[in-house]
């Protein structure tokens, strides 16, 4: 039974990630422009990638903490809007060649490794390029990773009820994407901690959904 | 001057890559829960890279009449639902990225010429950037570029439809020239699609004007 909604903005590497075999019995893909609280209640988690709708996601604000407020986890990755999450995200040039140029200056320089999805990684794992900072948290965050300026990249808050996880890294966009082959090990202890179920077996790329079997969304049924 | 629609869902840096400029007049086309634009006016559809396509499916048949009319349909990004006629884009991961150049094989426009294939195929000298599994295309249509497996990575269809399709696997095009260097590289190739959508168009008009 599927246990965490993927926020779904209709882009392909989200539809890769979430419907590639190792995953699709765990993800359900929620189509961001019928994103409700009653679509998403069922869920245990919600992940809200990077290459998201941000303006659909400030109208559906509402859902998304009452969603908080049962005490469930969302994680956000990527840019945001603080007219739907209380931070300020700011852009930065992504460095995706810095392991050839520069290896021994990552864009991710502080880690706290006891969080529960970074318990186990090597600091490869924990880091292979941002989008973007965060200059301004809520009160009382917790901030997981930051560069070599301090800047923040990763940041949790329990204010809201659940636990609220954002994070300028993009590990379900990449992961979908598949040009990055490390990440299921960032990915499967993500979602470990947002269900409890620990993804199996290596990424798969399953041909028959891709065209007229695509899946369709909530419930991952073929077209 | 060549109208263009840029189908938009609202990811960041996607606006600040399709400003008017002397050849072409963008209007964005932001996709909401009724999402239903109209193409009337326009001679050229884009759908760029990190595009909605569930939205898509859902005007398949807008975009259809759309190249019926003879217009020009950009797509560069993954389309995996099958709103794109008679060509359908894959991904995969059996190939590794390190392994993964690309060739110009039917360029019947010079889409590349004056351009550095190279800038798309190192980015830092990291190959396998620009592209994401391939396309199954109209064995019929133009492939323009393909990958170290022949296999169909750029795409120019004017067979499926009346219209013209210009395809890529996911490699993303747009006026990048906010980023240096790239005039040769992708901002280049946004030019050169932008000039053939724009001769089109008025070959297009030239016809219409003889019946």
């Amino acid at each position: 039974m599927q246990q965490i909604g993927l926020v779904f903005n209709g882009v392909w590497s989200q539809y890769a990630m979430a419907t590639a075999p190792k995953y699709r019995d765990i993800y359900e893909l929620v189509y961001v422009h019928d994103l409700s609280y009653e679509a998403v209640r069922h869920l245990q988690a919600l992940v809200i990638p990077f290459q998201s709708n941000q303006e659909a996601l400030v109208r559906r604000r509402d859902a998304l903490y009452r969603f908080l407020s049962d005490g469930k986890k969302i994680a956000v990755f990527g840019d945001s809007l603080p007219l739907w999450l209380d931070a300020q995200w700011e852009d930065r040039p992504v460095n995706n060649y810095w392991w050839v140029e520069n290896p021994k200056n990552p864009p991710i320089s502080q880690t706290k490794y006891e969080h529960p999805v970074y318990q186990g990684l090597k600091p490869r794992h924990a880091c292979w390029h941002i989008h973007g900072v965060y200059t301004r948290i809520p009160e009382n965050s917790e901030v997981i990773q930051r560069n070599d300026k301090g800047e923040i990249i990763t940041w949790q808050t329990e204010r809201y009820g659940g636990v609220l996880f954002a994070s300028t890294l993009d590990p379900i966009v990449e992961h979908g994407i598949q040009q990055i082959r490390h990440l299921d090990n960032y990915v499967d202890k993500l979602t470990a901690w947002l269900c409890g179920t620990t993804p199996q077996g290596k990424f798969e790329v399953d041909s028959n959904i891709y065209g007229a079997g695509h899946i369709c969304c909530h419930s991952n049924a073929l077209a | 001057m060549l109208k263009a629609a840029v189908i938009s869902n609202a990811i960041v840096g996607l606006n600040e890559s399709y400003i008017s400029n002397d050849l072409v007049d963008y209007r964005i086309e932001t996709i909401t829960e009724n999402f239903d634009p109209d193409l009337s006016d326009v001679d050229l559809l884009i759908v760029p890279n990190g595009s909605d396509h569930i939205a898509m499916l859902k005007i398949k048949d807008k975009v259809g009449d759309f190249l019926g009319d003879g217009k020009t349909l950009c797509c560069f990004c993954g389309w995996f639902t099958d709103w794109v006629p008679g060509n359908q884009w894959k991904h995969d991961n059996t190939k590794a990225t390190k392994d993964f150049l690309l060739a110009i094989k039917t360029d019947r426009y010079g889409l590349f010429d004056g351009l550095n294939l190279d800038k798309f195929n190192y980015n830092h000298g990291i190959t396998g950037w620009w592209a994401c599994g391939y396309i199954e295309a109209n064995p019929e249509a133009d492939v323009v570029l393909e990958d170290a497996w022949h296999r169909p990575i750029m795409v120019l269809d004017e067979v499926t439809t009346n219209g013209l399709m210009i395809l890529t696997a996911s490699g993303p095009v747009g006026d990048y020239r906010r980023r240096p260097g790239n005039d040769d590289g992708i901002a280049g190739l946004n030019r050169h699609i932008l000039e053939l959508a724009t001769q089109r168009r008025e070959s297009h008009a030239t016809n219409r004007v003889g019946v």
